[in-house]
């Protein structure tokens, strides 16, 4: 589905982060007696503010039966507290000419404003007040659940990629929650309680759970007083609980076939590979942008420009996954095409990766993609911001500027070693959509 | 695969029309601005923090002049002068351009065709090149024809599988039945499959021209450097013979008209739509103010009613599109195929009610300071602010439009939304198309 496609492009570029002479020294770190990490990175060149919550809580802390929820509590954090009613939040930042939005991810539950920097104030005291003391009204929880149904059926049920790609996560992960989709299962949408909800919030929205990034027109010093004013009340939680399931070795091929009404078919190819704890990371991250990352990349420039097999393909890396996930591969075959040979032609470009090295064009063109992308995200305060919460989520955001370096020293001899390694053609997970006329 | 999940969709086109709306704070002109002696409007806004330049060129080649049998012939065009140059095969600009980690692209839209470019400073001159050689130098080969028109249809063909293209496509139909903006600027697959390369190749020689282009350069460059590069490459340019093409506006739109597009879905996309007005009318501005108020923002009445007390629909918005040569307001919902009837009803309710009582104070209070606002956070990258004065220049709304807007906004008062709505938001006037299954 396109807007899968053009998204996963965009966190393509988005694993580029800040060029190296970037700003790590220039963010002001703290830690608050709470655990509350905060991050405060001045940037005057806009009247403007990107004030980002970051909780470290996403569809991987959710157990079976209960999918689904990290999400639909994202949903309620908009829904009031005693002090900022139902629709008071929403409306408070539109008043004050800001921008507010939130997603969830496998690993992550943001939320986000971007604001004129004197509103700054307001922001504080509005996050700062829904981290501890969300409403979480069972009316509203019960409303809000069909809104999130809706959702699901916009982004799955009526969306063959989005459908097909549920699938192939299911398959792909036996043990690990990776495995089940962020919108959470239809049936435990509907099944979910508010009690639930309101131990999930208890467990995850603390302090010591969070991290807080703001970048803009503003003094830091200034901000961490206030920061510490209004955060540093709320009391520090228990840890919450690690993720402990870990995804056995696949043995063996896993395949899946779907019927759905579409116009044209999909095939999505994925293989297990480590995350940002590896060494290899870097080689994996290499590696996609060479296969995906513009028209010359690989995948573009034979699947669709030479062998016109694809309308679109494309491959795909999470460096920043919190633990083992899956390379993406996928194509849509052009009208005529069949998904058998779409298959094919992907398996192929697998095969060639490691039978043969990448060229020196190839390499270092992607390591000048990756270094002008972290460039062009400094235009950003939004996006400099969300880069700076990445990294810390991983490791630390000072880990930012040692990332470049990193992405310079991978060889063409390492790019054909991670091939081999990871994606071992008995070990792959295949979904294929056929459309029903 | 699927990333993340988010709390509201991006509606592109609500901010896009915000876009043109935005109103300034300051008084600095936001672009420097000058006409080069072949007609080219050059804009340029320095924004020196950030070593990147970005150059929108934007010619009035769009949808708008494609001959009413070979619908899509501009997008096919714009897509192809990338594809090949004097100088350079397709594949060869597109190497050239990402081995420095920049982008090159350029493609058609209702009004114009804009090719766009984003470097480093230090491959400004490389970048510009390129830029220079697709918009005036493009050799349109045969075999990349043929394939760009094979991807388009297919592009096209799969597009029908998204309720919201569907939709969008049927409504534009009804709302500019006798005009070009009715017809969708990708084409159909039929009308792609009749176009051939001489037509491309004709309908760049005479509608990319010097006399309707509009050069805007902004980013880490200086104006003087920005006119002495852009001059160097385009100032030799020259306007064909012909004529420029005229495009007239839209006309009234027909008597409204209900469309059910049938598909096995569980959800419904429920479209209401009509024609409006453009910022050159003084009531645009009360118009984007009710539209706010009625759609435009999560403290809206149909997000409230709809999604938070009604549980109805993810996504619920109103919102004005205004172009060069007509505008519409639209109104949008999905909600499950058994509460379409619901939802329509609530559309209809709320529509009538802007016409029937004045907007609360409260309501004009918070439409008026978000449209105000958030004007700085639409402008704070060098993409948007390129966005945006090419955007003001294509349609003649002058450099001070922002300043202009924001005291026609605060002046808006209750009542002259209501006289607005009575105008546009009575809703009996929509057309209305339902994408999805009939029955529950």
């Amino acid at each position: 589905m396109r807007s899968t496609l053009v998204l996963l492009l965009l966190l393509v570029l988005a694993v580029g982060g800040a060029a190296a002479q970037s700003s790590g020294d220039r963010v002001v770190a703290a830690t608050l007696d709470n655990g509350l990490r905060v991050l405060l990175q001045e940037d005057h060149r806009s009247p403007i503010v990107s004030f980002q919550m970051w909780y470290r809580v996403g569809s991987r802390n959710e157990s079976r039966g209960a999918t689904g929820i990290a999400h639909f509590l994202e949903h309620m954090m908009f829904k009031g507290t005693p002090t900022h009613g139902q629709g008071q939040f929403a409306r408070l930042v539109e008043q004050n000419g800001g921008q507010d939005n939130a997603f969830t991810s496998q690993d992550v539950t943001s939320y986000y404003v971007n604001i004129a920097a004197d509103k700054i104030d307001l922001v504080i005291d509005l996050e700062s007040d829904r981290m501890h003391n969300l409403l979480l009204d069972a009316k509203e929880i019960n409303s809000e659940r069909e809104v999130v149904i809706e959702e699901r059926r916009t982004r799955t049920e009526d969306d063959p990629g989005g459908f097909l790609g549920e699938e192939v996560s299911s398959i792909a992960f036996k043990n690990h929650p990776y495995g089940a989709p962020i919108i959470g299962w239809m049936e435990d949408l509907k099944r979910i309680t508010p009690e639930e909800i309101r131990a999930f919030y208890k467990t995850y929205y603390v302090p010591n759970n969070a991290i807080l990034v703001a970048v803009g027109d503003f003094k830091a010093p200034e901000v961490l007083a206030k920061i510490r004013a209004k955060f540093g009340r709320i009391p520090k939680g228990p840890a919450p609980p690690p993720v402990l399931a870990v995804e056995p070795p696949q043995n063996g091929e896993r395949r899946v076939t779907v019927s759905k009404q579409a116009q044209l078919p999909i095939v999505y190819v994925g293989y297990h590979v480590p995350n940002q704890k590896s060494p290899d990371a870097f080689a994996l991250d290499m590696l996609s942008t060479i296969l995906s990352e513009g028209r010359a990349s690989r995948l573009y420039k034979r699947l669709v420009h030479e062998r016109q097999i694809a309308l679109e393909a494309g491959g795909d890396f999470n460096y920043f996954a919190l633990d083992p996930n899956l390379f993406w591969f996928w194509g849509t075959p052009m009208p005529g095409q069949t998904p058998e040979a779409m298959e094919k032609a992907l398996l192929g470009e697998m095969e060639t990766l490691k039978n043969e090295l990448v060229t020196d064009e190839e390499l270092q063109r992607a390591k000048n993609q990756v270094e002008a992308a972290f460039v062009f995200q400094e235009d950003s305060v939004h996006r400099r911001g969300a880069l700076l919460a990445r990294f810390e989520l991983v490791g630390g955001y000072a880990e930012k500027d040692r990332y470049v370096e990193r992405l310079r020293a991978v060889t063409a001899a390492d790019v054909q070693r991670v091939a081999r390694t990871y994606f071992p053609d008995a070990e792959k997970n295949v979904g294929i959509l056929l459309p029903k006329p | 695969m699927k990333r993340r999940t988010a709390r509201r969709l991006p509606i592109v086109f609500v901010l896009l029309a915000l876009l043109l709306a935005a109103p300034a704070g300051a008084s600095k002109p936001i672009a420097h601005r000058e006409v080069l002696p072949n007609g080219i409007v050059l804009l340029v806004a320095e924004r020196p923090a950030v070593p990147i330049v970005v150059v929108r060129v934007f010619t009035n080649a769009g949808a708008v002049l494609d001959p009413p049998d070979r619908a899509g012939l501009a997008n096919l065009t714009g897509s192809l002068l990338t594809r090949g140059t004097a100088k350079r095969t397709g594949p060869e600009l597109d190497s050239a351009i990402e081995f420095v980690g920049g982008s090159l692209s350029a493609g058609a839209g209702r009004d114009g065709l804009t090719a766009s470019l984003s470097v480093l400073k230090k491959d400004i001159t490389l970048g510009l090149d390129l830029l220079a050689e697709v918009l005036l130098t493009p050799t349109f080969p045969a075999d990349e024809f043929k394939r760009k028109a094979a991807q388009i249809q297919a592009a096209i063909k799969r597009s029908e599988e998204d309720p919201g293209t569907v939709a969008g496509r049927a409504l534009g139909k009804l709302v500019f039945p006798n005009h070009p903006y009715g017809v969708p600027v990708e084409g159909t697959v039929e009308s792609v499959g009749k176009i051939t390369r001489d037509e491309a190749v004709r309908f760049h020689a005479t509608n990319v021209r010097p006399d309707t282009t509009i050069v805007a350069v902004v980013g880490a460059i200086t104006v003087d450097e920005a006119r002495r590069e852009i001059a160097a490459r385009f100032g030799g340019w020259k306007a064909p013979s012909e004529p420029r093409a005229s495009v007239a506006s839209v006309g009234g739109g027909a008597p409204p008209r209900e469309e059910t597009i049938e598909k096995a879905l569980t959800q419904a996309t429920i479209l209401l739509g009509r024609q409006a007005i453009r910022q050159t009318d003084p009531d645009y501005f009360p118009l984007t103010v009710g539209s706010y108020v009625l759609g435009g923002g999560s403290a809206s009445r149909l997000y409230a009613r709809v999604r938070d007390e009604g549980g109805l629909a993810y996504a619920v918005y109103s919102y004005v599109n205004p172009s060069r040569y007509g505008a519409s307001f639209t109104v949008s919902a999905q909600t499950r195929t058994a509460e379409v009837p619901k939802v329509i009803e609530i559309m209809r309710e709320e529509l009538a009610r802007m016409t029937r009582e004045p907007v609360t104070d409260r309501e004009l209070k918070l439409a008026k300071e978000y449209l105000i606002g958030s004007f700085p956070l639409r402008l704070d990258t060098s993409s948007k602010v390129a966005d945006f004065v090419v955007a003001i220049e294509q349609q003649g709304l002058g450099l001070d439009y922002a300043d202009r807007y924001k005291e026609r906004v605060a002046k808006v008062t209750a009542a002259d939304v209501q006289r607005v709505a009575a105008k546009y938001f009575a809703a009996d006037t929509f057309n209305r198309v339902v994408v999805g299954a009939p029955k529950p």
